[in-house]
C-alpha cells in the first residue's frame, strides 16, 4: 500500500514538472521564435538611434575638369527650447548664450530669442540655416549643451555665371532646370541610414555604428565645354549686349570634327549661386530654347542644297533684280537697292541677294529643299535634349505659299535655334557629315564606370564636294563682302555668313525688332570650329555688320585657345559676276 | 539460506605460516594510473584563471580600441570636412573671374597682339589680334559670380595668406614643374 501511494506521488510530481517545463518551452519558443523579430526591434529601438547619411551629389566639370558645380556641406543650427529654458547651464542664461551664437552667425540676437520662445516646450527649433564650416565650428566651441546640428547638403558654383545657363541650379526642392535637372540620374546621390546604440544622454556608444543602408555618391558629369573659352564668350556677349542695346545675345562655339559644344553663351544669364538676381527669362539657355527666324545665314544651307543636287555650281549665273514681284502684288527685295545684277551663285551669297537666291531656288522642288532642311537637323531637337529646347519650325513644303517658298531660302518663314544653326555650319565644315550635337562627354560614376557616352555616328547630309564648295563661297563673304575689314583674322581663312531678320510680332506681321547674327567657320581650308553669334535687338536700325566684330573676336579667341594651326593655302578665286 | 557450505569439499588445512605476512591493499598499475593527480588540478584551475584574466585584459584593450577608433573616426570626419571646405575655397580662388580680377589687380594685361610664328622661316604665320575689345583685361568683369563678393584680392606687396612673413617658401622655384620644352623649337634667326 505504501509503495503504491509513493508511486502515485512520484507520477504527479513528474507530470507537474513536465507541465511546467512544457509551459516554459512554449513561452520560450514564443519569445525566441514567434515574437523574436518584434521584440528585437522593440529592444533595438530603445537602445539605438537611426540617422540619415547623405551621399555626395556629383560635380559638373568642364572638358578639362574645372569645377562648374560642386556639392558642399552646410550646417543648420538647432536648439532645444525646453532644455534651454529649464536649466541654468554653465554659460549663463539662454539669452546670453544666444547672444554669443548671434555674434558668430552675424544674426540679430532678438530674432534668435524669438525663435527660441516661439514654442518654449518644444525640443527642436531652428535658429540658423545653412551656415559655413567656420561658423559651425565657432558655434560648436561655445559648447552650449542644448544646441545641436544637422548637416545640410548644398550646392556651389565656383565659377558663378560661367556656364550657369547650362548647369542650371539646385533649388530647395531639388534641381531647377539645366543639366542639374536633365542629368539628375547621373548626378543624384542616394541617402543611406546608419544606426548606433545610444548612451543615456543620447550620444552614440563607440563601436555600435551599423550601416543599415550605404549612401551612394552621384556621378561626375563631364561637359564638352571649355570653361575659359566659355568665360570669354560670355564676357564678349555681355559687352555686345551693352554695345547694341540688345534684348538678348547668344553665342555657340562648336567643334567641327565631332559636333561637341565648346561654349554656349547667353546674356543675360543666371549666376546659379544667386538665382533671384535675374529675371525668369534668363534662367535657361536661349541658344537652345529660343527659335528665331535666322535670315541670310540660311543661304549657306540653300546653296549647299543646290550644289549637292547638282543643279547649280559656284559659278552658275543669275540676273538678280532689285525687287522680285510676286503674283499677289507683293515683292521680295534685297537689303540694298540695285538694278539687275549679273551675279554668280557665289556673288548672290556674297551680296546676300534675296532675289538672286529666290530665282536659284526654282531649280529645286519645294519638297527637295524641305528634305535638305530636315536632313540638316531642322525641325527637331538636337541630340543634346536640353531642358526647354526648341525644335524650331519648318512648315511642310505643301503648306508653303508663294512668298514662303522663296523666303525659307533666306531664313524667313521658318525658325531655328542658335545651336541648330551652328550644327548646319558644322556639317558644311565636316565634309557634309553632320555629327550629333554633344554637350555631355560622359558621366563618371564613383566606381569608375562611365555612362552617358555621347553618340558618335554622323550622317552624310550632302556630298563632301558640295560642302567644300559651299565653304569656299562663304569664304568670299569674308574676303569680298561688306564686313570684310571686321571679319578678317590675319593668318586664317575664315568663312562666314551674316544674317539680319525681322522678328514677327504678336499681330502676325513684322515689327521693329530684329535678330542679327553671324555664322561661320575657320580655318576654311581645314575647318576646325564653327561659331554662331546672335543678338536680338529692339529696332532694325542695326545691320548684321554691327555684330561682325563680335564674330571676329569669338572666332579669334577660339582659334587662339585651341592653338589652331594657321592656314597655309591661298583661297581659290571664284568670280562673283559674269 | 543455501546449504552451499555443506556441499563445499573439505580442503586440507594449510601448513601454518612461520612468519605471518603483512598484508596491505596495493593499487594495481592501472589503478595508479587512473588516480587524479594534484598537478593536473592545479594546472586546470590556474589556466582557468589565466583565461579569465586574459579575457578581461582583452576586453579592456578592445573597448579601449573602440574608443580610440571612435575618436579617430571623429577626427577623420572633421578632417574630411576641412578638406571639403578647403577644396571649395580652392575652386573659388581658381574661378576665372577671381583669376582675371587678380591678374588685373597685379597689373597684368591680356597679350595685346598674339602672334603665331612660322618656325621654319621665323615669319609671322598668323596674328589673330587682340580680342580684348574694351581693353580693360580682367578689371571689367561682366560675368557675375556672387560668391566673390567681399573676397579680397591678392596683395602684391605682402606674402599670400597662409605663409608667415619672412618665410622663403614662395621664392623657392617649384621643383615639381618640368622644365619648359624648348629644345624641339628652332629659334628664328634674328639680326
Amino acid at each position: 500500500m505504501k509503495t503504491k501511494r509513493s508511486r502515485a506521488r512520484i507520477s504527479v510530481a513528474v507530470l507537474v514538472i513536465f507541465a511546467i517545463v512544457a509551459v516554459f518551452t512554449v513561452r520560450l519558443i514564443d519569445i525566441q521564435i514567434v515574437q523574436a523579430d518584434e521584440l528585437n526591434a522593440q529592444s533595438l529601438s530603445k537602445r539605438s538611434q537611426e540617422s540619415v547619411v547623405y551621399g555626395r551629389r556629383g560635380d559638373i566639370v568642364d572638358a578639362d575638369g574645372a569645377v562648374l558645380a560642386s556639392s558642399v556641406d552646410r550646417y543648420d543650427i538647432n536648439v532645444s527650447p525646453r532644455i534651454a529654458l529649464a536649466r541654468q547651464d554653465v554659460n549663463g542664461s539662454a539669452s546670453e548664450a544666444l547672444a554669443k551664437i548671434a555674434e558668430v552667425t552675424g544674426q540679430d540676437p532678438a530674432v534668435l530669442l524669438a525663435e527660441l520662445m516661439a514654442d518654449p516646450d518644444a525640443d527642436w527649433a531652428n535658429i540658423s540655416k545653412g551656415v559655413t564650416l567656420e561658423v559651425f565650428q565657432a558655434v560648436k566651441t561655445l559648447d552650449i549643451p542644448w544646441v545641436y546640428y544637422d548637416v545640410r547638403p548644398s550646392r556651389t558654383y565656383p565659377n558663378g555665371a560661367v556656364g550657369g545657363n547650362l548647369t542650371g541650379f539646385l533649388g530647395t526642392d531639388g534641381p531647377g532646370g539645366g543639366l542639374e535637372l536633365s542629368e539628375d540620374t547621373c548626378l543624384a546621390s542616394t541617402k543611406g541610414t546608419v544606426t548606433y546604440e545610444k548612451a543615456e544622454d543620447g550620444t552614440g556608444l563607440p563601436g555600435s555604428l551599423v550601416t543599415t543602408k550605404a549612401a551612394q555618391d552621384g556621378g561626375t558629369l563631364r561637359l564638352t565645354i571649355n570653361r575659359d573659352l566659355q568665360f570669354y564668350v560670355q564676357q564678349r556677349m555681355a559687352q555686345t549686349y551693352a554695345d547694341l542695346g540688345a534684348e538678348w545675345t547668344t553665342a555657340v562655339v562648336m567643334r567641327i570634327s565631332d559636333g561637341h559644344l565648346m561654349a554656349v553663351a547667353d546674356y543675360p544669364s543666371v549666376d546659379p549661386n544667386n538665382v533671384d538676381g535675374v529675371p525668369n527669362t534668363a534662367l535657361g539657355s536661349r541658344a537652345f530654347s529660343w527659335a528665331y527666324e535666322p535670315g541670310s545665314t540660311m543661304k549657306a544651307l540653300a546653296a549647299a542644297s543646290l550644289l549637292d543636287s547638282g543643279v547649280a555650281t559656284q559659278t552658275s549665273t543669275v540676273t538678280a533684280p532689285g525687287q522680285l514681284f510676286l503674283s499677289d502684288g507683293g515683292f521680295i527685295k534685297d537689303s540694298f537697292a540695285h538694278d539687275d545684277m549679273p551675279w554668280t551663285l557665289t556673288g548672290a551669297i556674297v551680296n546676300s541677294s534675296n532675289t538672286g537666291m529666290s530665282l536659284f531656288s526654282k531649280l529645286l522642288s519645294a519638297q527637295t529643299r524641305y528634305d535638305y532642311m530636315i536632313k540638316f537637323g531642322l525641325n527637331s531637337e538636337t541630340e543634346v535634349g536640353f531642358i526647354g529646347e526648341s525644335e524650331g519650325v519648318v512648315h511642310p513644303a505643301d503648306e508653303w505659299d508663294e512668298r514662303t517658298n522663296f523666303a525659307v531660302q533666306f531664313g524667313q518663314g521658318m525658325s531655328v535655334t542658335s545651336v541648330q544653326l551652328a550644327s548646319i555650319y558644322q556639317t558644311l565644315g565636316n565634309g557634309g557629315v553632320r555629327m550629333p550635337v554633344t554637350l555631355v562627354e560622359g558621366c563618371e560614376m564613383p566606381d569608375g564606370t562611365v555612362t552617358d557616352l555621347p553618340p558618335t555616328d554622323g550622317t552624310q547630309v550632302i556630298s563632301d564636294a558640295a560642302a567644300t564648295q559651299t565653304v569656299e563661297m562663304l569664304e568670299k563673304v569674308v574676303t569680298e563682302g561688306g564686313a570684310s575689314r571686321d571679319l578678317t583674322i590675319p593668318g586664317y581663312r575664315v568663312a562666314a555668313k551674316s544674317g539680319t531678320a525681322e522678328v514677327a510680332d504678336s499681330s502676325g506681321g513684322y515689327g521693329d525688332s530684329a535678330v542679327i547674327s553671324f555664322a561661320g567657320l575657320a580655318p576654311a581650308d581645314n575647318p576646325q570650329y564653327a561659331v554662331v553669334v546672335t543678338a536680338g535687338i529692339p529696332n532694325s536700325m542695326y545691320s548684321s555688320g554691327s555684330i561682325a566684330t563680335t564674330f571676329h573676336d569669338v572666332m579669334a579667341q577660339t582659334l587662339t585657345t585651341f592653338r589652331v594651326t594657321p592656314s597655309t593655302e591661298a583661297a581659290p578665286d571664284i568670280p562673283l559676276t559674269w | 539460506m543455501s546449504n552451499l557450505a555443506y556441499a563445499r569439499p573439505r580442503t586440507l588445512p594449510e601448513p601454518e605460516q612461520q612468519h605471518p605476512r603483512h598484508i596491505e591493499v596495493v593499487a594495481t598499475r592501472e589503478q595508479r594510473k587512473r588516480r587524479p593527480r594534484v598537478v593536473y588540478a592545479v594546472t586546470t584551475v590556474a589556466s582557468l584563471f589565466v583565461i579569465f584574466a586574459a579575457q578581461l585584459l582583452l576586453s579592456i584593450v578592445v573597448s579601449d580600441g573602440a574608443f580610440q577608433i571612435s575618436s579617430l573616426q571623429g577626427e577623420q570626419k572633421e578632417l574630411l570636412r576641412t578638406q571639403d571646405n578647403l577644396t571649395e575655397k580652392l575652386d573659388l580662388f581658381a574661378s576665372t573671374q577671381y583669376l582675371a580680377a587678380n591678374a588685373a589687380h597685379l597689373g597684368m594685361v591680356p597679350g595685346a597682339n598674339p602672334l603665331f610664328l612660322d618656325l621654319q622661316t621665323g615669319a609671322i604665320a598668323a596674328a589673330p589680334g587682340s580680342v580684348d575689345r574694351p581693353g580693360c583685361g580682367g578689371t571689367c568683369n561682366l560675368v557675375a559670380n556672387s560668391l566673390l563678393t567681399g573676397v579680397p584680392l591678392v596683395d602684391a606687396t605682402t606674402p599670400a595668406a597662409g605663409s608667415a612673413p619672412g618665410t622663403v617658401a614662395s621664392t623657392t622655384p617649384p621643383a615639381s614643374l618640368p622644365p619648359a620644352t624648348v629644345d624641339a623649337l628652332p629659334a628664328p634667326v634674328t639680326h
